[in-house]
């Protein structure tokens, strides 16, 4: 799978409010999530999202034509 | 090919008009929530708490009103324009409730601004919700009432084109957009009669002290009479372009004309006797008719879904067209490239939210956990606040190009601004809502009360400022992005085409529904008749409780000199 930067951007984006729900995701099981594990978790959700936009970018050569 | 303003350049000079006044009042608006949210949570405070209401008012009325308005009287006229492919019947009306509305704008921005400045005896802190016992200067209120005659002449502008486009045309079916706009603006006439009656009849004569006393309750009601319609008054705009722009960017065409009529018509009947859901805790109206406003309020997600449902199958339409395939993976072939169409997808998505946070405000009994906190503002931040504003600047990327002829100055950064409100109200709006929830109030400067801690359910509310400062101030930033890009846009080199300004045909279009959707008579009668069943009950409990005009003295903002006076009146008020 490709990703552009723009996709790139809309899912950096997106990520934000799941980031900020999950503590209430996991309050509805009674679970208190601290505030470090969701900034860890946006963390790693951004890396991933940061991997595979590199994986799927084209090589350079390939755009100068 | 020629575009909009090659066509009717004296209707885009109009239009061009209307939208510079809409961004600087959106740049003086956007500025003042920066303030306010940096005040509120303690982080930066360089007004005094007693400004904090003029500028909390001025934020209100800039951008619930004029910002929003202003853009809408642009947008109907070029969709008035483009739709029935004729140029208004006479520029110098058009011109004429231009200056109308603008002049009544200025008129109120003064005297809310003149609060800033200790030396000028004028005010209008009474916030957006303008209704007594606190009372303003009279030049807020006449400019108010200018305000919404402007508006009504612009109706009857574009009225006066379809009745032309009709003559010709006698048996054509009403171009869409144009349906849109005449079925919008006899909702708004319907409602505004409202406002109307309570700024001339019982409010200016007051503030001039022609007549002692109001009646609060009175003018409560009959400004949420129209208090609630506006709210679809902002959003009509917004529908327009999700119906008939949105699926055009998204590479496809919209699934169902007659599906948006019916939505259009269901607004025209059910936006105007909800109102007084907004006064579920206010004594002297019966808990009857609030709950047939409830009722009535539920009604109009029926609309709103099939919005979601036309809208998200127009769009995946566009996606499929692109090459999308899948369930899920025809989402990575929209052109989320476009600042115009990423905005306008990011809103529609953020208005499901702030749909579902409205359901909790419309209900009876949840109503009363969160009325009056920051739930409220949580709540209209993410409907007029991104679902309007930010489909109006996402659409004003694709809008402006027409009317000046220049390209826009920079895609990406269009992009980054979208995304950047989408963020920014993120952080803000979800904090709103979770303060709400353990009863911070709205509408105060210093939101703490003595010998008492709110106690977040989740997290702190330490956290939950931190989020609405930094909310705020990336919506800021946002706006001025947007200002910029807009800006360095009118001053590029016009060019041949600078965007493709056509529309598509429908999938499914108007001719094989029924005429009757076109009935705007038939339409306005019921919309009357439902009106006339939910409210004239309530008005005449009101008035026979208290009279016409009440016996309560009123609050001038406006009369610094007499404290002590001020006080009196307050415990009188109260009393």
């Amino acid at each position: 799978m490709t990703l552009s930067r723009a996709q790139l951007l809309v899912l950096v984006a997106f990520s934000i409010p799941v980031a900020i729900e999950l503590r209430v995701l996991f309050g509805f099981f009674g679970i208190d999530l601290p505030l470090v594990a969701v900034v860890a978790f946006e963390a790693v959700f951004l890396l991933l999202i940061a991997v595979a936009y590199m994986v799927g970018a084209e090589p350079k050569s390939a755009t100068k034509h | 090919m020629a575009t909009f303003v090659d066509r009717y350049p004296d209707e885009a000079a109009v239009v061009k008009a209307c939208l510079t006044v809409s961004f600087t009042a959106l740049a003086i608006g956007a500025f003042f929530g920066l303030v306010q949210a940096l005040h509120r949570t303690d982080y930066f405070r360089f007004i005094s708490s007693v400004d904090y209401y003029t500028v909390l008012t001025g934020h209100g009325v800039l951008l619930a009103l004029v910002f929003t308005i202003f853009f809408l009287v642009g947008l109907f006229t070029w969709a008035v324009v483009q739709s029935l492919e004729r140029p208004m019947p006479d520029i110098r009306l058009t011109w004429a409730w231009f200056g109308l509305t603008t002049t009544g704008a200025v008129f109120a921005a003064v005297a809310i601004l003149a609060g800033l400045i200790p030396s000028i005896d004028m005010s209008a802190d009474v916030l957006y919700t303008f209704y007594a016992p606190l009372q303003a200067h009279p030049l807020f209120y006449i400019g108010l009432a200018m305000f919404i005659v402007g508006t009504w002449l612009a109706g009857a502008d574009w009225f006066l084109a379809y009745r032309d486009w009709r003559g010709d045309n006698p048996d054509e079916r009403i171009p869409l957009q144009t349906f849109m706009v005449l079925t919008t603006m006899l909702m708004w006439y319907l409602s505004t009669l409202g406002v109307a009656v309570s700024v001339v009849v019982f409010l200016i004569p007051w503030s001039f002290g022609l007549v002692e006393t109001v009646n609060p309750l009175l003018t409560r009601t009959l400004f949420w009479y129209f208090g609630h319609p506006v709210v679809y008054f902002w959003l009509m705009p917004a529908y327009l372009m999700w119906y008939t722009v949105l699926p055009k960017l998204a590479g496809g065409r919209l699934f169902s004309d007659p599906l948006a009529r019916v939505v259009f018509v269901l607004f025209l009947l059910l936006s105007t006797p909800v109102g007084i859901h907004h006064q579920y805790l206010d004594p002297g109206i019966a808990e009857g008719f609030k709950f047939i406003a409830m009722t009535n309020t539920m009604f109009l997600l029926l609309p709103s879904l099939l919005t979601a449902f036309t809208v998200v199958a127009s769009v995946e339409h566009g996606a499929r067209q692109r090459g999308g395939k899948g369930y899920i993976k025809w989402l990575g072939a929209l052109p989320w490239r476009d600042p115009a169409f990423t905005g306008m997808a990011l809103a529609g998505a953020m208005f499901a939210a702030g749909g579902f946070s409205g359901m909790i405000n419309a209900g009876m009994n949840i109503n009363y956990l969160i009325h009056n906190t920051l739930w409220v503002p949580g709540h209209f931040h993410l409907t007029v606040g991104t679902a309007v504003a930010l489909t109006m600047m996402a659409g004003s990327y694709w809008l402006v190009p027409q009317l000046t002829g220049k390209r826009l100055y920079s895609r990406p950064i269009g992009l980054l601004q979208v995304v950047m409100w989408f963020v920014g109200m993120v952080f803000m709006s979800n904090a709103m809502h979770r303060a709400g929830l353990v009863g911070i109030p709205r509408r105060t400067a210093e939101p703490q009360y003595q010998s008492f801690d709110f106690n977040a359910v989740i997290g702190t509310v330490g956290e939950l400022q931190a989020q609405i400062a930094l909310g705020g101030t990336l919506l800021f930033l946002s706006v001025v992005l947007f200002v910029f890009n807009i800006l360095l846009s009118a001053i590029e080199d016009p060019i041949e085409n600078p965007v493709d300004d056509s529309l598509p045909a429908p999938l499914s279009g108007a001719s094989g529904s029924p005429r009757v959707l076109d009935d705007l008579r038939l339409w306005t009668a019921i919309a009357v008749v439902l009106v006339i069943l939910a409210y004239t009950l309530p008005l005449a409990s009101i008035v026979g409780d208290a009279g016409w005009f009440g016996n309560v003295p009123g609050v001038p903002v406006w009369v610094s000199a007499n404290v002590e006076a001020l006080g009196d009146l307050l415990r009188e008020v109260v009393a």
